[in-house]
């Protein structure tokens, strides 16, 4: 069972990793890039090593992320990527906890989430309005009670449609991006603020099996904040 | 223990969020008042965000176990049982099991049992309460469940094992194994879902079956026991199905049993032996059983609604 999550969070990494994060900065790597090709100073095993940096330094996390519930715990803290044309895309990996309240053990969650924003609006001289996000995200428990498949000691497809340890979400939200003007940055581009409106799968399936459910019912709430650095 | 996290947590997101975000800016700006003043206003959002989360707006995940509302359900409703029925001879109950997801069905049995309240003593749930053991379908159940008006009885169905449901239903309503006495008449609640345990746990429990034959044996007559999974199903550990049956005639001596599990109804010996099973059928069948015990037998209706 470890190895298999072990295996799930590398998945989850790689997946992250194989995004082209950096935007903006990419033409100044590109120059420095250039800049290498040109130095005759530099030996040719050198020049390979600053540019493998260089290629390594596009996975650097542009976001650090910190949400409050969602099904992925009260608090999960993350880091991200942004990139497309509009930077509309975002990636984050975040790490969750879940409070051990009633239970025996407190857990840890891991959750890869992909959120859309198509629109940002400028409300106020920084101050961007983005009046739609949504996505989903794919949501991973810790603990031996959970399973991805249904264990050997079922009878064939038992439980088949469901795994109790791989919850995937949906949601759609709201942010308001502050970006920090240029003579006060520090170490941080812009701050934004967020909340979202999500449910799981099994809350999705329950309402449609069943009419008793409302969409209140299934649906809840969730707030975070986002602090983008590069 | 959630007041505790409430503190732990904010502590430790100021930790975090004051070492991500404070301490790199630190050499570059020290009198940046204004960078300040911004994470501070964070932090505290933060903390009262955290504090926020004990709302019912926020889910924390599906399989968080936070008990709300009253706990040991179980234990309350059978003093309640105990004392209504103490003297009365003839006892009255009403059975649904298996209501999984089917909440309107089940709104519909109990408002049908309602209905008929003068004439019923209590109402047992048979079992699988929920259909993927999630505290938010424990919420759901508890919410139709409360519309009861008599005292109510659950036993946990193998669906309520699925994450965390087991710690929830514990929580909730009680110990697995269970018994109580109506009238003269004990009910013995077995926790018969062997398959969830992998069969390694002593499920059935058989000391518990001979315990409940000696334990306030001047208080009753006869038994009935309750189950969810009957033998030779796929939750039951079938090695030990037919010791089951023995230890149930020679100590219990039971005058019939009931079982959920199979959503439909059924009326069967299974050991040829004389003792029957009675298969409790699903609410989404709208059906649900009645069972009346009177001084000498038994009789049961099937109650469509």
């Amino acid at each position: 069972m470890i190895m298999r999550s072990l295996i799930f969070s590398l998945l989850l990494i790689l997946m992250s990793i194989s995004i082209q994060a950096q935007v903006r900065h990419q033409e100044v790597i590109k120059l420095i890039s250039d800049s290498l090709s040109r130095d005759t100073s530099l030996s040719l095993y050198d020049r390979n090593v600053f540019r493998g940096y260089l290629r390594w330094s596009k996975l650097i996390p542009s976001q650090s992320i910190l949400q409050i519930a969602g099904n992925m715990g009260t608090c999960s803290l993350g880091i991200g990527w942004y990139y497309g044309k509009h930077e509309q895309w975002e990636t984050h990996l975040l790490f969750g906890f879940i409070p051990k309240h009633d239970l025996k053990n407190a857990k840890l969650t891991m959750t890869l989430k992909e959120t859309y924003r198509p629109w940002s609006v400028k409300a106020y001289k920084g101050l961007y309005f983005e009046p739609l996000t949504c996505g989903i995200y794919c949501n991973t428990v810790f603990g031996q009670e959970f399973w991805g498949r249904q264990p050997e000691r079922y009878p064939k497809s038992y439980y088949s449609f469901l795994s109790t340890k791989i919850r995937f979400n949906v949601f759609l939200g709201e942010q308001f991006t502050w970006k920090i003007p240029k003579y006060r940055m520090t170490n941080k581009k812009s701050v934004s603020f967020f909340y979202e409106v999500s449910t799981c799968d099994l809350y999705l399936r329950s309402m449609i099996t069943e009419k008793y459910l409302k969409l209140h019912d299934i649906i809840g709430l969730s707030l975070g904040a986002k602090f983008t650095f590069i | 223990m959630s007041y505790l996290w409430f503190k732990i947590l904010p502590l430790l997101a100021n930790k975090l969020v004051g070492e991500l975000f404070i301490i790199q800016s630190m050499p570059v700006r020290m009198n940046n008042k204004y960078n300040l003043d911004m994470i501070e206003k964070i932090i505290i959002s933060g903390v009262i965000l955290l504090c926020l989360t004990s709302c019912e707006a926020f889910d924390v995940h599906p399989y968080d176990v936070n008990v709300k509302g009253e706990r040991n359900i179980n234990a309350k409703n059978r003093s309640i049982i105990e004392q209504q029925t103490f003297d009365q001879d003839t006892i009255r109950f009403a059975c649904i099991s298996d209501s999984h997801q089917w909440y309107s069905d089940m709104a519909a049995a109990i408002r049908d049992i309602n209905r008929k309240g003068e004439n019923i003593d209590f109402v047992i749930h048979g079992g699988d309460l929920t259909d993927t053991g999630t505290a938010r379908e424990f919420e759901w159940c508890d919410e139709v469940l409360r519309g009861l008006k008599l005292p109510y009885i659950a036993m946990i169905g193998n669906h309520d094992y699925l994450g965390t449901g087991e710690e929830y239903f514990v929580k909730k309503y009680g110990a697995l194994n269970f018994n109580f006495i109506a009238g003269r008449i004990k009910f013995v609640i077995l926790n018969t879902n062997a398959t969830e345990y992998d069969y390694i746990a002593s499920v059935p429990d058989l000391n518990y079956i001979r315990e409940q034959s000696i334990v306030d044996s001047a208080l009753f007559d006869r038994t009935i026991v309750l189950m969810h999974a009957r033998p030779y199903s796929d939750q039951f550990n079938n090695n030990i199905a037919e010791p089951f049956e023995y230890y149930l005639l020679n100590f219990l001596k039971p005058m019939f049993c009931i079982n959920g599990h199979d959503h439909i109804f059924k009326n069967e010996q299974i050991f040829n032996d004389g003792l029957i099973y009675y298969g409790l059928p699903s609410p989404n069948k709208r059906k649900y059983m009645i069972f009346t015990i009177t001084p000498n037998s038994y009789d049961y209706e099937i109650i469509d609604f």
